[in-house]
């Protein structure tokens, strides 16, 4: 799994600044698990788009600002979220399992089962 | 040829030397921001990852301080945190978020391949524009974002006084 740094689709390329989430990749023998901190960001506004080859997580950070208010100290900037990733074919990407609770997307992908090691047993003839 | 090569270096140096005061600059602009997360009381490794790649220790957990007449309201990123992970205190003028993110306690096996995301205790202090009935705050953590709502002891539009430059 490598990270995509130009090739975002064309439909999803605004002007508007993004941030780029940190994120936590763990692999093992039957799957990798990314983990996404996306503070701010309600689950109606996550979108999680994976296809054989990509994965692009993108996520709109919703306020729900009182209006009429002077920001004193604003360090948040950009409105939204977004990082993409090419995905190495041995991954499963149609059995992918997202949970996302607390601000932070926990996503599941495992590889295909050719890929994952295999125990041979060996009899004692 | 040796000239080239020093021409190169000062070139580098050149380059290196301000992108160090953009560094700088950004760094002091974010300051506040970033975090630095220590070890905390409970688990702050996962117990069945391995690998070579370090726990970051400094986050960015982005706040934002806004008012209206009545009150001052605080927002701090706590991506991974809830209620019971977080603590906050009102001291002299400036509110204090205390908290831990943890992992969660699962059983997710494995080796590292990024890591990215701070875990364990952090500590922001927040200046407050203005004095606060601490007593009657209230306090919110949703979506990974805490939000703190801080009455104002004495109501009244943010203040802004205009300097005479002579």
């Amino acid at each position: 799994m490598t990270e995509t740094r130009s090739n975002v689709p064309a439909e999803t390329r605004r002007d508007d600044p993004v941030l780029l989430p940190p994120v936590d990749i763990v692999e093992d023998d039957t799957g990798i698990t990314v983990y996404a901190d996306l503070p701010g960001v309600p689950k109606d506004k996550l979108a999680v788009r994976v296809d054989r080859e990509s994965l692009t997580i993108e996520g709109e950070i919703s306020f729900g600002l009182p209006e009429k208010m002077d920001a004193v100290l604003a360090e948040v900037q950009a409105p939204r979220y977004r990082r993409s990733f090419t995905l190495s074919r041995e991954l499963d990407t149609d059995k992918c399992d997202a949970v996302f609770k607390d601000g932070v997307l926990k996503l599941r992908i495992p590889k295909v089962e050719h890929a994952k090691p295999r125990r041979i047993e060996v009899k004692v003839g | 040829m040796s000239s080239a090569i020093d021409t190169l270096k000062r070139t580098f140096s050149d380059v290196w030397e301000s992108v160090e005061t953009g560094w700088q600059r950004v760094r002091a602009q974010a300051a506040d921001a970033l975090t630095r997360f220590r070890r905390g009381t409970r688990r702050t490794e996962p117990a069945h990852v391995q690998g070579d790649l370090p726990a970051p220790v400094w986050g960015l957990l982005a706040s934002d301080v806004i008012e209206d007449d009545r009150r001052v309201i605080v927002r701090v990123e706590v991506p991974g945190m809830s209620r019971d992970d977080l603590d906050l205190q009102v001291i002299g003028d400036a509110l204090v978020v205390s908290g831990e993110k943890r992992y969660e306690s699962d059983d997710v096996h494995g080796q590292w391949r990024v890591r990215q995301c701070a875990y364990g205790a952090f500590r922001r202090m927040i200046p407050l524009p203005v004095p606060v009935r601490a007593d009657e705050a209230k306090a919110t953590c949703r979506d990974g974002v805490l939000r703190v709502e801080l009455p104002k002891r004495e109501p009244g539009a943010p203040r802004a006084f205009r300097l005479k430059v002579k």
